[in-house]
């Protein structure tokens, strides 16, 4: 079994790995990482619970290979624990009921928070297009959108909020 | 009551318990759960619809991580046996040795340490088969001439029913309108965003195998197990973890399921295997496939008289368990007639045999098919006669004055004002305004129209009903230990299963409402056989009525237990003892839930002479009629279609919903509005298709659409409240009702569009295609009557 050495970023810490050249970012993470907040709902490409962010862009884990990931930065939800954009989301989600089963509630976070802080959504209907690479199965998709749009607005009332970081 | 006030009891649309593990990735499903030594399955499976398997070629070398069906032992086959009359049973094989009857039945086991090394072996496998011809369509599979599935049956027909009441043939006679049509429901999938999954080890300190399965039923597993595998029941625990939606149809035992536990016990090897999602299209069960061909009889004012119907149902190849493909067509039958009075009706319909994967229960389960058949029909009345249709369905309603009413097909509506349920709907859309943009046109070109569709919901049904329904196992209670911790606060083990339903919070508002725990103190436990008691689990719309009323039933067991506790460190008499605010109360004074706990448990020379130490009790619920309490619906729909295009755009939805006492009113209506969109995916998108050799043609999320988020349109719901009369707090179940009604209030929202044209839509999926050829098929009716004139 062939087999290549990755170096790359994960969640902030600097990880070696030996990888087979077939495998899946998500695979890697999940089994060789143990990082299980990457759900894996279709492996291919199409239902986004895998999302997660490679250097910052949100991609599909599941399509996307570990040896792409050599010397890149990879974030799962499991990084943002602390994320005070991430934070005003679940309390959206939870308040607006954006999850049922939560199988794809990890992908839709990471999509939420992009979606946000690339402020590239100006009205529902463009919500719900840039959502449509996320399906979720028992919402109906109504408490998810309540909820981004209650944390967008919370996110751009924040004090500091036109010169903070994100 | 304890609760009340609070902001956490009954009626409170209380933030969900269950929500903050999946929001910081920390929820715990099969796929995550890690255990030593564990090796990984992937099933060979057959690539071709029916034939005879020749031979099994397994490359030298890899004889020892490949399992076939000789190689298993002391576990047998599915037999699904009902006590429907006529019903043909047939084992459904872990793993096929002689013949295969459908693209995907398990042939074999690989395993290896990872997923992607078993599929490897997976494909090494040279598997022969000697093709024989596939039996895909459910109207030729029943013929003399088709080939049979199962030898021995016949005929390819798993069973037929027939029934009659009424008098039919003085409706056809008194008819002034006679409607004939035929509605087709295609084949689809549930497409739980998790597929199914199982991790089964053999535990050597309890001696016992151990199963974690994606299931919305574990202790139906456990008794499953016991059944087919040679192992008592005593040494099987089944956990269901976090489950990612089921809908139906996790709540089955597959081949793949019994024969992993199987083997996991037989080799002592901890064994996992995970759906992929072209598996799920291939062999989880698919549903919906069903045919009806009515003819119903109404006067000139558009009053029902009679319907004759036959229902023809594609149930694929075998019956899975328990319940088979047997309900689907027992179900339409019982539901045709709706929230509708009708005096005559006959139904008769079989269920076909067909090389194609199982069916079984979806979401809703056969009311779709049969709300589709009499919701289209009552709108072609409406327009024989000239009428507005919501205004039709509401004089041929059942009446509040009428109830309880019992149905020609012996179902008991329980309470509630159907007709106020389309009233309001046709308010909530609208239906004037509507009527006023259809006069001026659309700027665009497409055309609008307004649909509605209503339904009465069995839920929550108890043992007489399963019993006529002929099933093997009788679902009719639930049960609940609740147990008051030595310090005061509250566990609840239930043997229903939650997966996305919020129950973990719902019983938990249940039990603060009966006994004043606080809710931050109370917590549920479901979904592991070995902590509670003997549940069958969740479907039917059945577990906040059931549960619920476990729950209630337990709580006033403890409080009954802790009152004289309380009296006596009170001094006062036990009638005289409230429960509150996580404290009981006398007239002279108060003790807190920890203080019994503390006596109950470890100082026990506080409690009264004849008191028993520990504060754990056990109940079961049945509501008090097993006829089961009826939820009611009216949804509407407004659509624009592109008669260009066929393309079908939903501009306004709303759902008028009556399920009793509401206890979560947040989670009710995320049931409604998420039941909405998987009805809508029945309507426009969702489909599996077979070619004539019996390949499935929608194996991927490529060729299955699925609704995302543009496709779902804000949905306006509103509550009528009619408490159950037969529950505890009046409760209706309603967490399937969503789906049911869209195909239909979405096919007469599209009739009434295309009016003009003479257009209708009488299949599901409606799917652009099928639109145009609506449109196509109706101009050229209009040619060849003009051409005759």
């Amino acid at each position: 079994m062939i087999r290549r050495e990755i170096a790359l970023e994960v969640n902030g810490r600097s990880v070696h790995a030996s990888v087979e050249p077939r495998q899946s970012l998500a695979d890697y993470l999940r089994d060789g990482l143990d990082l299980t907040a990457t759900h894996l709902g279709c492996e291919h490409g199409v239902c986004g619970a895998c999302t997660l962010l490679l250097d910052g862009e949100p991609v599909r884990g599941c399509i996307t290979l570990a040896v792409a990931a050599e010397g890149r930065r990879v974030d799962t939800l499991e990084a943002f624990d602390e994320d005070p954009l991430m934070n005003l989301l679940r309390q959206a989600f939870s308040e607006h009921h954006g999850l049922q089963c939560g199988f794809c509630t990890p992908g839709m976070l990471l999509m939420a928070r992009d979606i946000i802080l690339s402020d590239r959504v100006a009205s529902d209907a463009e919500l719900r297009v840039a959502l449509s690479g996320n399906i979720c199965r028992c919402t109906g998709y109504a408490g998810i959108l309540r909820a981004i749009s209650a944390a967008r607005e919370a996110w751009q009332a924040r004090p500091h909020a036109a010169t903070g970081p994100a | 009551m304890g609760g009340e006030g609070s902001g956490f009891g009954i009626g409170d649309a209380v933030r969900r318990k269950e929500d903050r593990r999946h929001l910081f990735g920390r929820g715990q499903f099969t796929a995550d759960l890690r255990i030593p030594r564990l090796q990984e399955v992937a099933f060979l499976r057959s690539p071709i619809a029916h034939g005879r398997i020749r031979a099994i070629h397994v490359p030298e070398g890899l004889r020892d991580r490949v399992v076939l069906a000789g190689d298993l032992r002391g576990a047998r086959s599915i037999r699904a046996v009902t006590d429907a009359p006529g019903f043909n049973a047939a084992d459904f094989p872990l793993l096929a040795s002689d013949k295969v009857l459908f693209v995907g039945q398990p042939v074999a086991m690989c395993l290896a340490p990872s997923r992607a090394e078993a599929e490897d072996i997976a494909q090494a496998i040279d598997l022969e088969i000697d093709e024989l011809p596939a039996v895909v369509d459910m109207e030729a599979a029943v013929r003399p001439d088709a080939p049979l599935l199962h030898e021995g049956w016949g005929r390819n027909v798993f069973l037929t029913r027939e029934f009659e009441a009424g008098d039919l043939e003085r409706a056809r006679a008194e008819a002034a309108v006679t409607i004939e049509r035929t509605y087709r429901l295609n084949r689809q999938a549930g497409v739980s965003m998790e597929g199914r999954a199982i991790l089964a080890h053999w535990d050597d300190r309890l001696d016992e195998l151990v199963v974690w399965n994606s299931t919305q039923m574990p202790h139906q597993v456990r008794y499953a197990l016991a059944l087919h595998l040679d192992l008592d029941e005593h040494r099987i625990r089944v956990v269901a973890p976090d489950v990612g939606g089921g809908f139906g149809l996790k709540n089955i035992v597959y081949p793949e399921e019994i024969a992993v536990a199987a083997l996991a016990a037989q080799v002592r090897q901890p064994l996992r295997w995970i759906e992929d999602r072209r598996e799920h299209f291939l062999a989880s069960i698919h549903c919906r496939e069903t045919l009806y061909n009515v003819t119903a009889f109404a006067t000139a004012e558009g009053r029902l008289l009679g319907v004759d119907v036959t229902v023809q149902v594609d149930a694929g190849a075998y019956a899975t368990w328990p319940n088979g493909p047997n309900m689907e067509l027992g179900m339409a039958i019982k539901n045709v007639p709706g929230p509708y009075r009708l005096e005559a009706y006959r139904a008769r319909g079989w269920t076909a045999a067909t090389n194609k994967a199982p069916i079984g229960p979806y979401r809703g389960v056969a009311r779709p098919g049969a709300c589709f058949c009499i919701e289209r029909t009552i709108d072609e009345i409406a327009r024989a006669v000239g009428r507005e249709p919501h205004e039709v369905r509401m004089e041929n309603m059942v009446r509040p004055d009428q109830m309880p009413y019992r149905s020609l097909t012996n179902m008991l509506y329980d309470n509630g004002d159907y007709a106020e349920s389309v009233r309001i709907a046709a308010d909530l859309v609208d239906v004037a305004s509507v009527r006023a943009r259809q006069a001026q046109g659309e700027a665009d070109g497409r055309l609008i129209g307004v649909g509605f569709a209503a339904y009465t919901e069995q839920t929550a049904h108890g043992c007489g009903e399963w019993i006529t329904r002929g099933v093997p196992i009788i679902p009719g209670y639930e049960s609940c230990t609740a147990r008051l911790m030595s310090d005061g606060s509250l566990q609840l083990l239930v043997g229903i299963q939650s997966h996305g339903q919020g129950l973990e919070t719902t019983l938990a508002q249940v039990a603060h409402h009966e006994l004043g725990v606080p809710f931050e103190r109370i917590s549920v436990r479901h979904g592991d056989s070995a902590l509670s008691p003997f549940g069958m689990g969740t479907f039917a719309s059945r577990s906040m009525v059931m549960a619920g009323g476990a729950v209630a039933r337990a709580s006033r067991m403890l409080a009954a237990r802790i009152r004289p506790i309380a009296a006596q460190l009170l001094q006062c008499t036990p009638d005289a003892i409230t429960l509150r605010d996580g404290a009981a109360h006398g007239p002279q004074g108060s003790v807190d839930f920890a203080e019994i706990g503390r006596v109950a448990y470890v100082r026990q020379e506080g409690l009264p002479r004849d008191a028993a130490p520990t504060l754990d009790v056990t109940a079961t619920y049945s509501p008090e009629i097993d006829t089961g309490v009826f939820c009611y619906s009216t949804h509407a729909a407004v659509v624009a279609v592109d008669p260009g295009t066929g393309t079908v755009e939903i501009l306004d939805y709303a759902v008028v919903e009556d399920c009793g006492t509401i206890v979560n009113p947040m989670i009710v209506d995320g049931q409604i509005v998420g039941g909405v969109a998987q009805g809508i995916g029945n309507a426009l998108y969702e489909e599996i298709p077979y070619d004539t050799s019996g390949q499935p043609l929608a194996t991927t999320l490529a060729d299955y659409l699925l609704p995302g988020a543009p496709a779902i349109p804000g949905i306006k719901i509103a509550h009528m409240c009619t408490p159950a009369e037969h529950t505890e707090y009046g409760m209706k179940g309603m967490g399937e009702g969503g789906a049911i009604s869209p195909p239909a209030a979405i096919a007469n929202a599209l009739r009434d569009a295309l009016a003009d044209t003479g257009a209708e839509l009488c299949e599901t999926p409606m799917t652009p295609r099928r639109v145009l050829a609506a449109i196509l098929a109706a101009e050229s009716r209009i040619h060849a009557r003009e051409a005759a004139e």
